[in-house]
């Protein structure tokens, strides 16, 4: 990245066989931050190793957390002001880890601290710098890698961004062609559209788990939706769910190991008139009786 | 100029004139989803054959939904000369002796519903019909004697079932784009407005705002730019009118919403369609490029200065997506969490300009009021709701459909008359309106006048027009419980009324049903019903704890059988009943045997079976495939 090297070595131990009571924690999330904490808390001496230029990871990234819709901020920020002002814990932002030699509890490792061209000692975070930078090259959290798309996704991306470009809210059907051109939507090709776009991954992720039609794994290549409306219900639409996971082996919202179904609940598909109906794609079977279900699979390899 | 746009309309007319009315038979096949999901591809393609191979000459052409969806596949006939026939219930098989007869000089009289003698659209005969071959037809009850049909009115769905969707030729032919012409050319936005005011047309999406108040207060608003939207996001689950109106008449939409255009002076209008609904979409994307082709919809209307354009966007399955600041969200491509109001989207909308958003059935109602006038549009119906609205009648009743009655009607004339009782006679339990916004209607209410007020008194509403009919097998507390299901997973999360409480709710009606409740519930589900109701930002919250609240209200003698003495009276909740096999009916078939997942049912060939009920998981899978009626529930 730079030939501005700088090589530490941390913890250095006097002897072989004793062990130095200190730790290092690789990799500053929430996960590393808390333990580091908690290490740190009984009084071991904590060095905290993060590739990025500041702590805190996903989470800080994120609105809400799984399962209890807890405000990320909210937990997260306590923790990042604890780690950084804890007499025990040493922040090693920006760096990457090339090696380590030695034994547990007792051994060395050789960290390579990025350039930030900035004094982190005299720097007090005013901002002042980014507002006057005659270029805007300077952000505070970076994507660490330009994504590069191959050959073959770039072929479908870029037309589907050739054409929104210039419509208001294209983020939309854009993610709707890339998920109806892959089943799924793919983890590199949104970081690619979230740089094309202008529209942060956090942002693009609340989108994606908001609708129930995205999905972020590789779903089947047929897609069976068993109609959850009321009437539906009303005429017996979980019995033919049931019937439907157990033969294909799999369990409502997900996808047969050969990738040939996916199985989900549909909210209603609109044809309550001929309950209980399932779509497989985009054709609709109405009136399905359980004995039904096998004839229908059947069509669809 | 101005005679040149009457004289493109005309030829229009004239070239679907003949299409609708050829000088040989026409063969319309009803294509909307519920036919297509009944087989009609089939019989279309099997006709086509047919002719091929006959070499019989007639028109063989595709329509959307009539609304007797019980009885798809529905093929119709129209003889030169002669009536307008309706089959229904036609399968490839029978499509084959149907082209056999006709090309024998006969008319085909197998699965004949009804004889069409005239044509009416919108309360006015356009057409008799010849009387030829009528001779054949005696006995054939005429279109108004099928009771399915006769105490229907169509506004909003007339010409579904009738033109060929993505005909703009058949559509014109019945007056379609008439009104716009004559509006663009002779009105002002305001005469418009005012019009649309005084018909009383309310909207038709669930909440029933005045349409004519919400335009002119999206009019009044200054602005560059103003938006209309139009909401086929059709969420509820039960109601399915907007998709077959995007189905089968996706031109009254487009023009209706041309005509909101004008009279808001907005240029770019959107319909934002569910992505469930890919025929939809389809049918409606082919429309918008026709009308574009014939100057419709773009630059200077029928030169009247006027432009506007209609774009497409998808949901992607959000039920929230239906609520209108959540659907605008949706399409500016942001998250789709609905926001408070005021302001309304009237005075900042999509883009924070003003908007107005009305449902597709809305839209459709729009040309016809324009074409009729608010007279008539306004003769029809009760004091504070008129026209008519399209219900989706469906659930345990003898005749599943789309119907589109008066305002007024009553529940009982609706479940009785048009969709002719509950099947096997079985005694009516309640009917669930509106959705997971709306309650269960007990069968006390039946002589209920059908409107926005007398619903919205009986703890129910009009919602988008679902209509669930239940009968006795139906559990009130089940479907409650499934309500809060479907709103708990819904719930956008944004306000903690309705993402916490909707869960403590399924919770609690969650542990009634498994026979665990306790006394004390009942009481406190009521109070936590109103806390959500009152605490919440948007509709889905406002009005998740209808289900819940209206069945206490009528139904509170079930709830307390389920928490007093775990019983389900319905029979319907799994944990409270048991499966046990009549030993004097089986006949030891050995088929719920082979059918058990959990291998609970035992027994030897020919010999009376056994449940064992320490391994039977309930699931009822026996009991739908026994032909002998041997599993009794408990």
């Amino acid at each position: 990245m730079t030939e501005l090297k700088k090589k530490e070595k941390i913890g250095t131990p006097d002897t072989a066989d004793r062990q130095s009571g200190a730790v290092m924690v690789v990799g500053g999330g929430i996960a590393g931050i808390q333990s580091s904490l908690d290490l740190a808390d009984s009084g071991f001496k904590v060095y905290l190793l993060e590739r990025t230029p500041a702590i805190g990871g996903t989470m800080a990234q994120l609105d809400k957390t799984f399962p209890t819709n807890d405000c990320a901020m909210c937990v997260i920020s306590p923790k990042l002001v604890g780690s950084g002002r804890h007499l025990n814990i040493d922040l090693i932002t920006n760096a990457e880890l090339m090696g380590i030699e030695g034994d547990a509890g007792n051994f060395t490792v050789k960290v390579k601290r990025h350039p930030r061209y900035v004094d982190s000692e005299k720097c007090t975070g005013c901002g002042a710098c980014v507002q006057n930078c005659p270029v805007s090259r300077i952000i505070y959290a970076v994507e660490l890698d330009e994504v590069e798309l191959e050959r073959k996704d770039l072929d479908i991306v870029m037309p589907l961004l050739e054409d929104s470009a210039g419509t208001r809210g294209s983020l939309m059907p854009v993610l709707q062609a890339i998920d109806r051109h892959y089943g799924y939507l793919p983890k590199d090709v949104i970081r690619f559209i979230s740089g094309k776009l202008d529209v942060s991954i956090s942002e693009i992720y609340n989108i994606a788990t908001f609708y129930n039609s995205f999905s972020l794994v590789p779903k089947g290549r047929h897609r069976i939706s068993i109609c959850m409306g009321t009437t539906c219900y009303v005429k017996g639409a979980e019995k033919i769910m049931q019937k439907l996971c157990r033969d294909l082996g799999t369990e409502p919202g997900g996808t047969t190991e050969d990738l040939r179904f996916s199985v989900e609940a549909a909210r209603c598909i609109g044809c309550c008139s001929l309950a209980p109906a399932i779509m497989v794609n985009d054709r609709v079977y109405g009136r399905v009786k359980l004995s039904d279900l096998s004839g229908i699979l059947k069509e669809y390899e | 100029m101005i005679g040149s746009y009457t004289r493109l309309l005309d030829g229009l007319q004239e070239t679907g004139l003949s299409s609708l009315y050829p000088d040989r038979f026409r063969i319309s096949v009803g294509m909307a989803t519920c036919g297509l999901a009944t087989g009609a591809m089939g019989v279309f393609q099997r006709l086509k054959e047919e002719l091929d191979r006959t070499g019989f000459d007639a028109v063989l052409s595709r329509t959307g939904c009539l609304g007797f969806c019980q009885r798809e596949p529905v093929v119709d006939l129209y003889v030169p000369g002669g009536p307008r026939l309706t089959y229904v219930e036609m399968t490839p098989e029978k499509a084959a002796g149907f082209i056999d007869v006709l090309s024998r000089g006969g008319i085909p009289v197998e699965d004949l519903l009804c004889v069409h003698q005239s044509e009416t659209l919108l309360g006015d005969t356009v057409r008799e019909y010849g009387t030829k071959g009528m001779d054949q037809l005696s006995g054939v009850p005429l279109y108004t004697e099928v009771p399915f049909f006769s105490k229907q009115s169509k506004i909003a769905l007339r010409n579904c079932g009738i033109i060929d969707p993505v005909s703009i030729e058949e559509y014109v032919a019945r007056s379609g784009y008439r009104a716009l012409h004559d509006v663009l050319l002779e009105k002002t936005p305001e005469e418009l407005i005012r019009e649309v005011k005084e018909s009383g047309l309310r909207g038709r999406g669930g909440g029933g705002f005045p349409t004519g108040l919400k335009w002119e207060y999206t009019r009044r608003t200054e602005a560059d730019e103003r938006y209309i939207v139009c909401n086929a996001d059709e969420g509820d689950p039960g109601a399915y009118m907007d998709r077959s109106v995007l189905e089968g008449d996706p031109h009254s939409v487009i023009e209706g919403m041309i005509l909101g255009g004008f009279a808001m002076g907005a240029s770019t209008g959107f319909v934002y369609v569910r992505t469930e609904y890919p025929l939809a979409i389809q049918r409606m994307e082919e429309a918008i490029a026709q009308a574009g082709k014939n100057g419709f919809l773009g630059d200077d209307i029928f030169g009247s200065g006027f432009s506007f354009d209609i774009e497409i966007r998808q949901g992607s399955g959000a039920f929230v997506c239906g609520e209108e600041t959540s659907l605008m969200h949706s399409i500016e491509g942001v998250s789709p969490e609905p926001r408070n109001r005021p302001p309304f989207p009237s005075e900042s909308g999509l883009w924070e300009k003003p908007t107005n958003i009305n449902n597709v059935e809305t839209w459709a109602n729009i040309p016809a009021i324009i074409q009729k006038g608010s007279g008539w549009f306004s003769s029809i119906g009760t004091g504070k709701s008129k026209g008519t609205k399209v219900f989706s009648l469906v659930g345990t009743v003898r005749n599943t459909g789309l119907v589109e009655v008066p305002m007024g009607i009553t529940l009982r004339e609706i479940i009785f008359d048009i969709g002719g009782g509950i099947p096997e006679d079985r005694e009516f339990k309640a009917v669930q309106t509106g959705g997971p916004s709306g309650g269960c209607i007990p069968a006390s209410l039946l002589d209920l006048p059908v409107d926005y007020e007398r619903l919205a008194e009986a703890g129910s509403i009009m919602g988008s027009g679902g209509m669930v009919v239940m009968d006795q097998s139906s559990c009130v507390v089940d479907i409650a419980r499934y309500f809060l299901e479907f709103t708990n997973d819904e719930s956008c999360g944004k306000c903690t009324s309705c993402r916490d409480g909707s869960e403590l709710m399924l919770e609690i009606l969650t542990r009634i049903t498994r026979g665990n409740g306790k006394s004390e519930d009942i009481d406190f589900l009521e109070e936590l019903g109103v806390a959500i109701t009152d605490a919440s930002q948007c509709g889905l919250g406002q009005t998740l704890a209808n289900p819940v609240l209206s069945t206490i209200r009528y139904f509170r003698e079930e709830y307390e059988a389920h928490i007093e003495r775990a019983v389900c009276p319905a029979h319907a909740c799994k944990a409270l009943v048991t499966y046990r096999v009549d030993a004097g009916r089986c006949t030891g078939c050995t088929l719920c045997a082979r059918n058990c997942p959990s291998g609970a049912v035992r027994g030897k060939l020919k010999e009376a079976h056994t449940i064992d009920q320490g391994n039977c998981t309930k699931c009822g899978l026996c009991f739908d495939v026994c032909n002998f009626n041997a599993i009794v529930v408990e």
